[in-house]
């Protein structure tokens, strides 16, 4: 125990004053968090800034200004109406209300019996779908709203706005799990390049010719492995609580083992690729090779439900869907992608196979 | 200790094949306890699987191989316990310092040397707080001969532990294992150097293609071969070989790179021989010269090739 112990802290040693390694294995996946954090943090409330013409310019027009000024989710800006569509195509302004000349003077001829209209010009970017909609919807109301009281007739159906909040989860929450996932894929699969360069160096076999038996030394390696995991779990989730205030919700202990299954699974599946590279550089290469495209197509950096068919059927073949998922179900209730069984058996399965590939392959010089 | 009259190595037809190439082909050696034993050969002699058999790094594919009395396919782990190892060009953990490494290695061993001896008697004092990727290529292979000390071994395994070395480095070094000895330990080296093999080893083994071609003392490698003495110079033309052969007193000739040698019993007549020779064929022995028999003429009688890496 205490050769295995001690050779895990030399191990973590080598970790810890290797800048290089350091930076991949902790400030990498935070940086990751922060980024996106930021990135999709506000997108939640953002406003839509609507380009305010007015070429009436009267106590009417004001009051039309006043209601629209009401709604929170719009904010104003006046000008002339070259200028604001010069601002639209800017993209400054997302749509453009025109209030054209003679809305008091139509106002008073209505009052006064005689049919009188003024449109109300809008400016719409049909590619802005969303926006779009609102600005439309707004229009129309506060149109609709003008036309009653002008007419002095009171609405017959209002709206009594009530508010229940749902459990659709932010995207910052959504993410941390799958920053959490891809670092835990990481470390394993980069794990390789270390192993790979003892053996190239010879580390390994002088290690042989001690009577240190070879399980510790793997067991070291796996030990020092399950540290830096931990770590990168307690940094990512606090970066995630502390600067982006989400909520871990699920359960603890299931999550930890989620934690060491993942881990465990794609350490396995580095010492396999370790077993199969003679060079560190061919080892850094093939390692880059392995997790790009399992970061990009196991969807675990946006929901499942968005992806192609094509691109679906692929993730349901790549362990990292399953960390992901499983993480995200214990930690902060996402949607299932699959039952938290066979998210777990299916990392299992995956440590299991290549564990026993490795153990069959490994050349230790 | 107990047995000390005992050999230290007992290797009885040893083979150890890769597929079709028969890295050892039958080798068998003794080495006595408190000797000094150097294995010589070109590159892919086999030198350096025979001698990672012994230190239990490979099966023996056939043969009988004791190392301090044990068998090494049913004891390897006591074996380990009171052996040292530096093996060729290693590098270790390059993040670890000095005495981290001796600590770390230390912790493997039933019984171990405090580190702060080892620092002091490989005069590692000076790095030991520096990472083993800074030290010069001398201080790295006496840390590599520390980390081979750190369990006070009876036999220690040296492969090839000076190549690579500047003169003087290789100097200490040869000074380390002349201290070993002292001590009462048993060495078993390899080498590509004729020279540190004459200095260090009490007995060599001369190792060509898998096999044992000459073992003994040094001087009884050359007086074996060599009755001769050796004429040699150089040429800038290759000279027929019967012609060589037949001059007085030449019993052998070898040219290899531009340089003849041969061995004579009468040196006179054999100079007088090649300066008629010379005249003839119009060529000029340069840098013509005589001297005793080496150790490295044995090894280049025995394989045809000068032991140079």
């Amino acid at each position: 125990m205490k050769t295995l112990l001690g050779l895990t802290v030399a191990n973590l040693k080598g970790l810890t004053r290797d800048r290089a390694a350091l930076f991949w294995t902790f400030f990498f996946p935070v940086m990751f968090v922060l980024l996106f954090g930021v990135l999709f943090s506000g997108s939640g409330d953002s406003k839509v800034s609507v380009g305010w013409v007015d070429q009436d310019g009267t106590q009417a027009s004001a009051g039309v200004r006043q209601a629209f000024a009401n709604v929170p989710l719009l904010t104003l800006q006046s000008g002339s109406l070259e200028d604001e569509k010069a601002a639209m195509q800017r993209g400054d302004v997302s749509a453009i209300v025109v209030v054209p000349k003679g809305l008091e003077a139509a106002v008073g001829q209505s009052k006064a019996g005689t049919q009188a209209s003024v449109a109300i010009e809008l400016y719409v970017d049909p590619a802005k779908t969303q926006t779009t909609q609102v600005v439309q919807g707004v229009v129309a109301q506060i149109a609709n709203g003008f036309n009653l009281t002008v007419m002095g007739v009171s609405p017959i159906l209002t709206i009594n706005q009530l508010t229940l909040t749902s459990t659709n989860i932010s995207t910052v929450t959504y993410l941390v799990p799958s920053i959490l996932a891809m670092a835990l894929m990481q470390l394993g699969i980069f794990a390789a390049v270390p192993l790979v360069q003892q053996r190239e160096k010879g580390i390994l076999k002088r290690m042989g010719a001690t009577p240190l038996p070879r399980w510790k030394l793997v067991a070291s390696n796996i030990l020092l492995r399950l540290i830096v995991a931990a770590l990168d779990t307690v940094l990512i989730l606090g970066v995630g609580i502390a600067v982006f205030k989400i909520q871990i919700v699920g359960n603890l202990a299931v999550a930890a083992g989620f934690v060491f299954l993942g881990a465990g699974a794609f350490l396995s599946l580095g010492f396999m690729l370790a077993s199969f590279l003679k060079t560190e550089e061919q080892a850094t290469g093939v390692v880059q090779v392995v997790q790009m495209p399992l970061m990009f197509l196991s969807g675990i950096f946006f929901p499942f439900d968005f992806m192609p068919d094509f691109l679906r059927s692929v993730a349901r073949f790549l362990p990292l869907t399953y960390l992901g998922d499983g993480l995200r179900q214990t930690m902060v209730n996402g949607t299932q992608i699959a039952p938290l069984a066979l998210d777990a058996a299916v990392l299992a399965g995956w440590l299991v196979v290549c564990l026993a590939i490795s153990a069959r392959s490994f050349r230790w010089d | 200790m107990t047995q000390s009259s005992a050999p230290v190595i007992r290797v009885a037809d040893l083979k150890k094949y890769y597929g079709d190439v028969k890295a050892v082909d039958g080798v068998s050696f003794e080495v006595a306890r408190g000797e000094v034993f150097g294995m010589l050969g070109p590159n892919g002699a086999g030198k350096t699987s025979t001698i990672e058999v012994l230190e239990g790094l490979r099966e023996p594919d056939s043969g009988n191989v004791e190392v301090l009395g044990l068998d090494i396919c049913q004891h390897p782990e006591s074996i380990k316990q009171r052996i040292g190892v530096q093996l060729q060009s290693v590098s270790l953990y390059p993040r670890l310092t000095v005495t981290e490494l001796l600590d770390l290695f230390g912790s493997f061993f039933n019984h171990r040397v405090p580190t702060k001896q080892l620092i002091d008697a490989l005069d590692l004092g000076e790095r030991a707080n520096a990472a083993s990727m800074n030290l010069s290529g001398g201080q790295q292979q006496r840390l590599s001969i520390a980390l081979a000390l750190v369990n006070d071994p009876e036999l220690i395994f040296l492969d090839e532990p000076t190549t690579g070395l500047d003169p003087q480095a290789r100097r200490s070094l040869w000074d380390l294992v002349k201290g070993l000895q002292e001590k009462g330990k048993s060495v078993m080296l390899t080498t590509h150097y004729m020279e540190e093999a004459a200095e260090l080893c009490d007995r060599v083994a001369i190792m060509d293609h898998g096999r044992i071609l000459e073992m003994g003392t040094v001087p009884d490698l050359i007086g074996r071969r060599f009755k001769e003495r050796a004429v040699f110079f150089d040429s800038n033309t290759k000279l027929p070989a019967e012609r060589l052969g037949r001059l007085g007193g030449v019993t052998r000739a070898t040219q290899e790179d531009g340089q003849t040698v041969l061995y004579s019993m009468d040196v006179p007549a054999t100079i007088g021989g090649l300066l008629a020779m010379a005249d003839e064929l119009t060529f000029e022995p340069r840098n013509l010269g005589i001297r005793q028999a080496t150790l490295e003429d044995v090894f280049l009688d025995l394989t045809g090739r000068a032991l140079r890496d």
